[in-house]
């Protein structure tokens, strides 16, 4: 049960509270003139059944908090058995963040991924033509797939100069500000 | 006159557009397409022929463009092959 809906229920509850104990005032104070005009019998019975109706509304604070929360209780109970999937998720919408270290290895993963790639040859300073045999569309394929890894565009005046895994690493920590 | 660099601008527009296609098939034939005819034509020396390669490749370019609109008015479910497997706690 969501906060609002105890509260709203509460509310409710505090209503009719209020109600009862006015119209059992009305009608006591009814009762007592009628006491002096009609039957004393017919009174007493509306006067039994005014006090009793008396009782029950008066009821003690505490003892209203209590019921209620039992109510409450009993209803978290019920809803924690069948209903769990209904437990919030706080999802963050921002990326984890990221590390040179990680970076250094996202980037080395990917670069192991791809085919033409030798993993045995692949090293954070190896050259992406001179060293790993890639040609210059080969290239544009590992930047590409770069900007899929880190989720943004890489421009093609910044993309020539990303020779080495090196580069690419400082480039994606510098363009999201990681400094360690 | 057409440069080494505006080739390669214009092979990643294509394989960037052609990632967009919604339609499985087509989607893969473009990006082999597309890696296979560049690669074939790497050692082209000719400026005309280069320049006429490069003027195919825009109008494909352009091509793709037009078929990833038409693409989404007209869409289809996902082929099974294309749905990811969901893990279930028996296979693993």
């Amino acid at each position: 049960m969501s906060f609002t809906q105890v509260a709203r229920s509460c509310g409710r509850f505090a209503a009719a509270l209020s109600t009862v104990r006015l119209s059992s005032a009305l009608i006591h104070s009814q009762s007592r003139m009628m006491h002096r005009i009609a039957v004393p019998a017919i009174s007493t019975m509306l006067t039994q059944n005014i006090t009793l109706r008396h009782y029950s509304a008066r009821n003690t604070m505490e003892e209203i908090q209590h019921r209620v929360l039992k109510v409450v209780c009993a209803y978290d109970k019920d809803a924690s058995r069948g209903r769990w999937q209904t437990q919030s998720v706080r999802s963050y919408s921002a990326k984890p963040p990221l590390s040179l270290k990680l970076i250094n290895e996202r980037v080395l993963l990917v670069l192991k991924l791809y085919d033409k790639i030798d993993p045995s040859k692949l090293n954070v300073d190896s050259h992406f033509i001179n060293d790993l045999g890639l040609d210059s569309l080969d290239h544009v394929e590992v930047i590409m797939a770069m900007e899929d890894e880190f989720g943004f565009e890489i421009p093609d005046s910044d993309a020539e100069k990303l020779l080495k895994p090196a580069d690419i690493i400082k480039y994606v920590a510098d363009k999201e500000d990681v400094y360690e | 006159m057409s440069t080494r660099r505006q080739a390669i601008t214009l092979y990643r527009n294509l394989l960037r557009e052609s990632e967009k296609l919604p339609a499985y098939n087509f989607r893969m034939y473009a990006a082999r397409k597309i890696r296979d005819t560049f690669r074939a034509n790497r050692m082209i020396n000719d400026f005309k022929e280069i320049d006429r390669q490069v003027a195919r490749g825009k109008e494909s370019l352009e091509l793709i463009r037009r078929q990833v609109i038409i693409g989404h008015l007209y869409t289809t479910d996902k082929l099974v092959i294309e749905q990811k497997k969901t893990l279930r706690p028996s296979d693993d």
